[in-house]
């Protein structure tokens, strides 16, 4: 493990940033393209979709769900975006942010173009098809250790989380940050309790009061509604694995992102700059958060779960780690790997940790994961509605 | 005038509907994925949402309100709740409220079901099973109720009077905006189908479950894809008024064919 060569081959884009699969992302800019973007997904090898239900509102959300279709186009997972728009201007800001982040090419078709549904369909299938055939056509070549952009997730979280699966994860991401790779811990109320723990881990001081500020503006929002958060979380879920509150919750959460110092914070949907370990504001809605990371170039991402879920992403393989025997044995065709042999003693932390981190190269490699097998390509806007920030 | 002899389907609990609609809800967005191959198998229908997890104050009620509606709309004749087990919307909770206004229900638990393969088998099987129960059964529309969606200003006494000419309830959503909202609260108002005037800078749009006819402006955006509209920016009432009982008589609406329509969840907090 010590072996410091990079054993990884992606797909390397024009910015310096590196791809480990060559998607062409059918990227609906309206709900009522939806059905027509998994359409054309679905008839062509190599493409994937995503659906959702915004229709273009201009409201308090905006430039949230805008950042959002606007660096998700961009994943570098993604050999080219083909955009269905209806031919607004609403849509054609979204293009235009989306090409100033990103080189990753987009091709836009116009349903007001187009004249129909049918003949929509039709151009965007041919587009998609002659992409789809030059990405499989563009060969992998050898990518360093920075290349990889790695997002830590939990989901179902049980009272195995913190003993099995995410120091086990922790471990993984501390060697990868440590080679030079960028990996990056998300959901604030996943950390509420636990904030000042990361904050003493920071590069710079200005990094720490940045943790315990982010976390603390999230518990503001939370007031905000009327709610106390500590009283809501841990979730129903959460108490039937064994845990008993938030800040237990916390501890265990913020395993995942093992003992490296931490480089930054990031809002929502921002993207990392330079290497390093990063803290993501974002809820901890599973997908809202997985696609917080798409748009941020998350190009890899592992996912403890307690309790088991199917979910995946679009554009970012997502490798699932069980926390326990007892549902990783069981739910096999949604786990990758069971953690929970660390508890039954038959394998140790930097056992299984050796085991994610071997994964993530095979995954990052080219080797499918279970979520990707099932064709789990969740995708959800967060939205904030009328909450405060 | 009466309205001409029309023939729906008696759905258990949920009165007359003018479609037979067998719908597989996932009680939470992990479910949606194996939902929509449940659905595939068996011919239902679906949507994927965003909802039922990571949801606090107001909106747990008001989702569980939501689904209940949807589930109990007059053009559904059973339905098939999909959990995954460890959500805030619990599955088994809110397939046990749907049940108390309709027996036609069943759910599954992927958590409980081993994954994702077992919960599609176990699924399709249990909707199959659902649909032989709780068949079509023909039975003769007393009352229809139309949804007019209003995004724009439309001169709509004349459909109005119409209607009433002819028996014909309806229930009126007039606010500037994305239809797709509108469609959510006619939706509750258990209207059979919805006559939309989406926006000029708006597509037209569908909802799953209900039929919905597009009418046409002279927009630029509309003129430019008017074979996606039902009716045209030069319909009459009349026109209008012969399409919604054709409607409602079996015909499929342009959405309909296309099963376009994505459905929008109402929600007011964010998630935690």
């Amino acid at each position: 493990m010590s072996n410091s060569t990079s054993p990884l081959l992606g797909y390397p884009r024009p910015d310096g940033r590196w791809g480990f699969r060559n998607h062409i992302l059918i990227l609906p800019l309206h709900q009522a393209l939806s059905t027509a973007a998994r359409d054309i997904a679905e008839a062509t090898p190599g493409a994937v979709a995503i659906s959702h239900d915004w229709s273009g509102e201009i409201d308090k959300d905006f430039e949230r769900i805008t950042k959002t279709f606007a660096g998700f186009a961009g994943n570098p997972n993604i050999f080219t975006t083909v955009a269905l728009t209806i031919g607004t201007e609403v849509e054609t800001g979204i293009i235009e942010r989306a090409k100033r982040f990103s080189p990753t090419p987009l091709v836009e078709i116009k349903l007001s173009d187009a004249g129909s549904m049918f003949k929509l369909v039709t151009s965007a299938l041919e587009k998609a098809t002659e992409l789809a055939e030059q990405a499989a056509a563009q060969p992998r070549t050898p990518a360093p250790w920075s290349s990889v952009v790695l997002g830590l997730e939990c989901g179902g979280s049980d009272a195995y989380s913190g003993i099995t699966a995410n120091p086990a994860l922790g471990v993984a991401s501390d060697r990868l940050v440590e080679f030079g790779a960028t990996s990056i811990l998300a959901e604030t109320m996943e950390i509420l309790g636990a904030e000042h723990l990361l904050a003493a881990r920071a590069l710079d001081p200005k990094v720490g009061a940045q943790i315990i500020e982010v976390v603390a503006r999230y518990e503001r929002s939370i007031n905000y509604e009327g709610i106390d958060i500590r009283g809501a979380q841990p979730s129903r879920g959460n108490i039937e694995g064994g845990l008993s509150t938030l800040e237990e919750k916390s501890l265990g959460a913020a395993k995942k992102a093992g003992n490296a110092p931490f480089t930054g914070v990031l809002e929502y949907a921002d993207r990392p700059t330079a290497p390093g370990l990063y803290f993501m504001d974002t809820p901890g809605h599973d997908i809202e958060q997985l696609t917080g990371f798409a748009a941020a170039d998350v190009n890899i991402t592992v996912f403890t779960t307690g309790r088991g879920t199917p979910t995946g992403s679009a554009v970012i393989p997502t490798i699932k780690v069980a926390t326990n025997s007892e549902m990783g044995l069981v739910l096999t065709d949604l786990i990758d790997i069971n953690a929970g042999t660390i508890s039954d003693g038959t394998e140790t932390l930097e056992e299984v940790g050796q085991i994610i981190f071997d994964e993530i190269i095979r995954v990052a490699n080219g080797q499918l994961t279970k979520a990707e097998h099932g064709k789990h390509h969740e995708f959800n806007l967060s939205r904030l509605y009328g909450s405060t920030l | 005038m009466s309205l001409p002899e029309i023939w729906g389907f008696q759905h258990e609990g949920r009165g007359v509907g003018i479609r037979h609609h067998q719908l597989i809800l996932p009680s939470v967005v992990c479910s949606t994925v194996v939902s929509r191959r449940i659905a595939q198998e068996v011919g239902g229908i679906t949507f994927a949402h965003q909802h039922g997890c990571a949801i606090i104050g107001v909106d747990v009620a008001g989702i569980d309100d939501f689904f209940i509606a949807l589930a109990s709309h007059p053009n559904v004749g059973s339905v098939l709740v999909v959990g995954l087990g460890c959500e805030t919307t619990q599955g088994n909770e809110l397939a046990e409220k749907i049940t108390k206004l309709t027996k036609s229900t069943e759910y599954l638990v992927i958590q409980n079901s081993g994954g994702v393969e077992g919960t599609v088998a176990n699924g399709a099987a249990a909707a199959r099973d659902l649909a032989v129960t709780y068949s079509h059964f023909p039975y003769p529309l007393e009352e229809l109720v139309v949804g007019i969606e209003l995004s724009r200003d439309v001169e709509i006494e004349p459909l109005l009077t119409e209607l009433t000419h002819m028996g014909i309830k309806y229930v009126i959503i007039s606010e500037a905006g994305g239809s797709a909202k509108h469609f959510s609260m006619l939706m509750s108002q258990k209207v059979h189908l919805i006559i939309s005037f989406p926006d000029g800078n708006q597509p037209p749009s569908g909802f799953p479950l209900i039929p919905v006819l597009n009418v046409a402006s002279n927009s630029p955006l509309h003129q430019a894809i008017s074979s996606e509209f039902d009716l045209q920016s030069d319909a009459t009432a009349k026109d209008m008024l012969e399409k919604i009982i054709s409607t409602a008589d079996h015909t499929k609406t342009i959405s309909e064919q296309n099963q376009s329509g994505e459905i929008l969840v109402p929600r007011l907090v964010r998630s935690v």
